[in-house]
């Protein structure tokens, strides 16, 4: 809430000092998305907005091919599913299970995925390391800084370790992935659209959208490996089991 | 403070170097400046403020046996039955008493004799006369924890790293190790809790006290690190409150289970402030390269059989 923004931009633009402009506005009123929220959906294949295909290159779209056939032939382990580590990003924004929003503590926003009771604890108004600082200590979920742009949190992430699938198809991602999502709320629901940066495998930026109902009736429940977990079946394109 | 900013921010701006201080304060206090989020947490136990973790074990200046030997154990309560604990037959030496004491770690064999053993009923009493002879044998010594497996309660507080909360007036959120217990506050127990490892739990602050009220469990966990073993029946009651002038959060808590234990027992674990504004909750990623390298018969991590979708 840096409430003169309007002037602060001004005068700080007219002094020269533009990052205090953007500091300023980084900590612009929160706007309050906290709560409990599901998706109404699940693709195993992520949908690039705009349709179309991954704009793979041509060597990772051979490591793609080797991993679709490997998930498929149980020669490639998805390690997500079978032993619960982490999805890392974007695919745990496909979960077909519920996850909650907390804007604690003060500074932080807490991501707390019921699947595999995945966290991820985004850092406010702070810049994100350099990629060389943040791969000495890689993180399935990556590490993530995040700031409000008016009703819009973003958020941006990097450091991510590179042994996860972008989706449960197999999709690769190397460590230089860097993502941006913009997280709001529209009406009763909450929307994330992701950037994918990942110039090692990507011939360009691409994006994709997640968008869950607000459930604040649903209470998390415990999600361990191997267990009879919520009943899922209410989320369209979820495979009957 | 921050929240005056709006007031204060038209006379900073004629001068350039008072606005350089506001986003100077902007940029070391921003999370001031959003509106403070409600934590439902009464003045005297608010356990979440930015940074604060809560940790099980603090190492000690010099070696301290007595620090040391509640490395990953729980204290014994002031009054009443306690937790199994270890003998004089077979004492106990944890990772962190034989690194301070330059000795060897040992595996953990319960005392059967004490009044906690005795206070065994005979189902559970044979169950930890058979860990036992694994563990003077140097077999199936490693906590479940270790293994990857979800601890139940009290389990979860004997890990000795940090422990991290989240309160709101709806829910507090234990996270330690990558694991997530969720506290739904003033509301009663189901009818019918699914049975889970961590149970249901419900809470309520009394005065400055958290108290927890835990039933629900689905029988697979273990209420301690001697691999007692309990019935669907447990019913755990935690309180946390903050002493030591607010540096230490006690856990006592009280186990009863009708099947498992004669009388009622309790226990308690002490955790210390400490402050990491950089603390990230970690992630859960036990199971990731975790085989029985040395072929020592370790328990197999969970893993799932067949996937949920």
């Amino acid at each position: 809430m840096c409430g003169a923004r309007t002037g602060s931009h001004a005068v700080s633009f007219m002094l020269g000092i533009g990052a205090c402009a953007v500091i300023c506005e980084a900590a612009a009123a929160a706007s309050d998305i906290s709560g409990t929220y599901w998706a109404t959906s699940y693709n195993p294949k992520i949908q690039i907005l705009g349709g179309g295909e991954p704009p793979l290159n041509t060597a990772s779209k051979a490591i793609y091919e080797t991993n679709q056939a490997g998930l498929k032939d149980g020669s490639i382990m998805d390690k997500a599913r079978r032993v619960c580590t982490p999805d890392g990003v974007p695919r745990v924004l496909a979960t077909p299970y519920p996850f909650e929003i907390f804007q604690l503590p003060a500074g932080r926003v807490t991501f707390v995925y019921e699947m595999n009771h995945q966290v991820r604890s985004i850092v406010m108004d702070k810049p994100l390391p350099n990629l060389d600082t943040l791969i000495v200590d890689p993180r399935y979920n990556g590490h993530s800084v995040g700031h409000w742009d008016g009703d819009t949190l973003v958020v941006e992430s990097a450091g991510y370790l590179e042994n996860t699938f972008l989706d449960a198809t197999g999709l690769p991602h190397s460590d230089e992935l860097r993502t941006i999502e913009r997280i709001r709320k529209v009406g009763n629901q909450l929307e994330d659209v992701i950037t994918i940066h990942d110039p090692q495998m990507y011939t360009r930026d691409w994006q994709a959208r997640f968008v869950y109902d607000e459930r604040n009736d649903v209470k998390l429940e415990e999600y361990a490996c191997n267990d009879t977990h919520r009943d899922i079946d209410g989320v369209k394109g979820v495979q009957a089991r | 403070m921050t929240r005056k900013l709006p007031r204060y921010a038209p006379r900073l701006l004629a001068g350039a170097s008072l606005l350089t201080a506001l986003c100077a304060a902007a940029a070391v206090f921003p999370t001031l400046a959003a509106d403070a989020p409600a934590t439902g947490a009464p003045p005297g136990l608010d356990l979440s403020a930015p940074g604060v973790g809560w940790a099980g074990f603090v190492q000690p200046r010099a070696p301290n046996y007595d620090v040391a030997r509640l490395f990953n154990d729980y204290a014994n309560p002031a009054t009443g039955i306690g937790p199994v604990s270890d003998g004089p037959a077979h004492p106990y030496v944890n990772n962190e008493v034989a690194r301070e004491m330059r000795t060897a770690p040992t595996y953990r064999v319960a005392d059967l004799e004490n009044a906690a053993g005795k206070n065994l009923m005979p189902w559970v009493r044979e169950a930890l006369v058979k860990q036992n002879a694994l563990a003077i044998q140097g077999r199936n010594g490693e906590s479940r924890e270790a293994r990857c497996w979800e601890v139940g309660v009290p389990a979860f507080h004997l890990n000795p790293g940090v422990m991290q909360i989240i309160q709101t007036p709806k829910e507090v959120a234990l996270f330690l190790t990558g694991r997530v217990r969720h506290i739904w506050m003033n509301v009663p127990h189901s009818a019918n809790p699914k049975p889970s490892w961590y149970g249901e739990s419900v809470g309520r602050y009394e005065g400055d006290t958290l108290v927890v009220d835990t039933i629900g469990f689905n029988g697979k966990t273990f209420v301690d690190s001697y691999r007692t073993p309990h019935s669907d029946r447990l019913h755990v009651v935690e309180r946390f409150r903050l002493i030591d002038g607010g540096n230490t959060l006690e856990v006592a808590f009280t186990v009863e289970d009708p099947r498992a234990f004669y009388q009622p027992w309790s226990g308690t674990r002490n955790r210390h402030r400490v402050v990491n504004q950089n603390s990230l909750l970690p992630e859960f990623g036990c199971s990731e390269a975790n085989d029985d390298y040395y072929n020592i018969g370790l328990e197999p991590v969970p893993t799932a059989e067949k996937r949920d979708f």
